[in-house]
């Protein structure tokens, strides 16, 4: 069995707080945009609930940004080069047909390089696309006096609040295959395992994990591969 | 109790019972009859003893106008020097107040409750003196509230009352008042037909009228703002928005397309209802795919 260090500290706690903030967003969500859902908390209480959780989120998307532009995590795993773009077809090919067979991923994932192509569209379109737009939508709403003045005066109120909606059902969807797809690693709870403890655990690498190794120079040695 | 139920007779021309209940049933419901009526014996014999109390409606009730109010008190002043001799609001049987409540949700209601932080308007609360039936008459153990043969007010006996402040508890509107010196409870008898906090009103905001049924008739507390239009709009903005006269677009009214200011709406269902229709057709289709992806998979694994 191979340990691969795949997810730095800083970036699992941001993802588990991240989490619990997005299912309180969309619990509550759901509850302001439907009425009379009994087991859920009355408008009231969900609002209160959605505008904490909301300015919990601003600070979590913040702070993600700033560390991923600063340790490069941004440029590094998410960016797609041209072989990613030719990967594309492949990742979708095993995700689609190649998986029932029982293949292997095409796809490796090391310190140098988490993600596949699929990975990098949505994870890049979900923290760099949905995720703003949620957020600035979302703060159009918070309440703050000048930014509530502008909405009213251009009349953006309910522009706003069909995009901010269009987003969460969108986030919505993404959460549902995100959530399955973290169950297909070499059991059920190995990619879960890995973003709580940080280490994948894998059987000794194929050839993929050596064409990887030159796309990584100067790794961090705590984050190499280590025969365990 | 339920006897006739025991022994039908089938001689009146009335078999249905037997019919549809066999001997034992009929002793079950009996037994069951019994047991209930044991078991409300205590509080049909309370509402025996005590029956409903009914009276004759007022013969006026005093109104009050809050956009003409100013909130001087003087209504107050007048009420407490005539009953009390003194001056003494919190005893005033029409209390005058500011709306700066957040309704009943408290402070969770923040801007959705009543109004924008309360909506600031001077409210006043008076005795409704209220139809049958008549809660704090009903309420009271020792008989003390009855109806004043000068004005019909349902009025408060202080020969009876002994203080237990329950009326003030039964009052949906809190309009009973408790006199800490002379330890009864006290509310509004109207003045015998003439009352004092009308005649000191200088706005002219209270007036005494014959008693009707004004349920549903009496708008909303809520002070509803008015869209301003053309220059008085532009003296909104120099405040409110400044710098941004320009975009108001002043000469077609204030709001392009019709938002009013203070009304705009994230409420559910309020937009776009299709962004839902296609969310729940998405959602529940991806969520499908998921479970056909993830079924197949154990079913090829196996």
């Amino acid at each position: 069995m191979k340990r691969t260090y795949l997810h730095p500290l800083p970036l699992r706690v941001w993802h588990w707080v991240n989490a619990l903030v997005v299912a309180l967003l969309l619990v509550t969500g759901i509850r302001l945009r439907v009425a009379g859902i009994p087991d859920l908390p009355p408008h009231s209480t969900a609002l209160l609930i959605h505008r904490c959780a909301g300015w919990a989120m601003v600070a979590s998307s913040v702070l993600w940004l700033i560390y991923s532009l600063a340790s490069g995590h941004l440029g590094r795993h998410y960016k797609l080069t041209r072989r990613d773009i030719k990967g594309i077809c492949s990742q979708t090919k095993f995700y689609i047909w190649s998986i029932f067979k029982g293949e292997e991923n095409p796809f490796r994932p090391s310190p140098g390089e988490k993600f596949n192509p699929l990975q990098k569209l949505a994870y890049g379109s979900v923290m760099c696309i949905l995720t703003p737009v949620l957020v600035v939508t979302g703060l159009a709403f918070s309440g703050v006096p000048i930014v509530r003045g502008y909405m009213l005066l251009w009349n953006m109120a309910k522009p706003l609040n069909a995009v901010h909606v269009i987003g969460a059902y969108l986030f919505a969807l993404y959460l549902v295959v995100h959530v399955y797809m973290a169950t297909l690693g070499k059991t059920p709870f190995s990619h879960i395992k890995a973003m709580i403890v940080g280490y994948e655990e894998e059987p000794v690498a194929s050839e993929g994990e050596d064409r990887m190794q030159h796309l990584m120079p100067g790794s961090r040695p705590e984050t190499g591969s280590a025969d365990v | 109790m339920d006897n006739h139920h025991d022994m039908p007779d089938p001689q009146e021309g009335v078999p249905l019972p037997s019919l549809l209940f066999s001997r034992r049933q009929i002793l079950k419901l009996g037994g069951i009859s019994i047991a209930a009526a044991a078991a409300l014996a205590p509080v049909l014999a309370r509402s025996a003893a005590k029956p409903l109390i009914i009276m004759e409606k007022a013969h006026g009730i005093v109104i009050a106008d809050p956009a003409t109010c100013v909130g001087c008190g003087r209504c107050e002043l007048a009420c407490t020097e005539f009953n009390e001799g003194k001056a003494a609001p919190s005893l005033s049987r029409i209390k005058v107040d500011r709306n700066i409540n957040f309704g009943p949700d408290a402070l969770l209601a923040w801007r959705e409750g009543q109004g924008a932080w309360g909506s600031g308007l001077i409210v006043q609360d008076l005795c409704k003196q209220c139809p049958h039936p008549v809660p704090c008459a009903n309420i009271c153990p020792e008989d003390a509230i009855a109806v004043a043969p000068s004005s019909g007010a349902r009025m408060i006996n202080v020969e009876k009352c002994t203080g237990c402040r329950i009326c003030l508890k039964a009052c949906p509107w809190e309009m009973i008042s408790f006199d800490r010196d002379s330890r009864k409870a006290t509310k509004c008898h109207l003045c015998n037909g003439k009352p004092k906090c009308v005649e000191a009103c200088p706005a002219e905001s209270l007036s005494y009228v014959p008693w009707r049924d004004l349920t549903g008739k009496i708008p909303p507390r809520v002070s509803t703002v008015a869209r301003p239009l053309g220059d008085r709009a532009a003296a909104c903005f120099e405040c409110h928005l400044p710098g941004q006269r320009k975009s108001a677009s002043l000469d077609t009214g204030v709001f392009p397309g019709g938002a009013k200011p203070g009304v705009f709406s994230s409420r559910p269902g309020s937009t776009s209802s299709w962004i839902d229709r296609l969310g729940t057709i998405f959602l529940p289709v991806v969520g499908l795919l998921v479970l056909v992806h993830g079924a197949v998979r154990a079913v090829v694994k196996r």
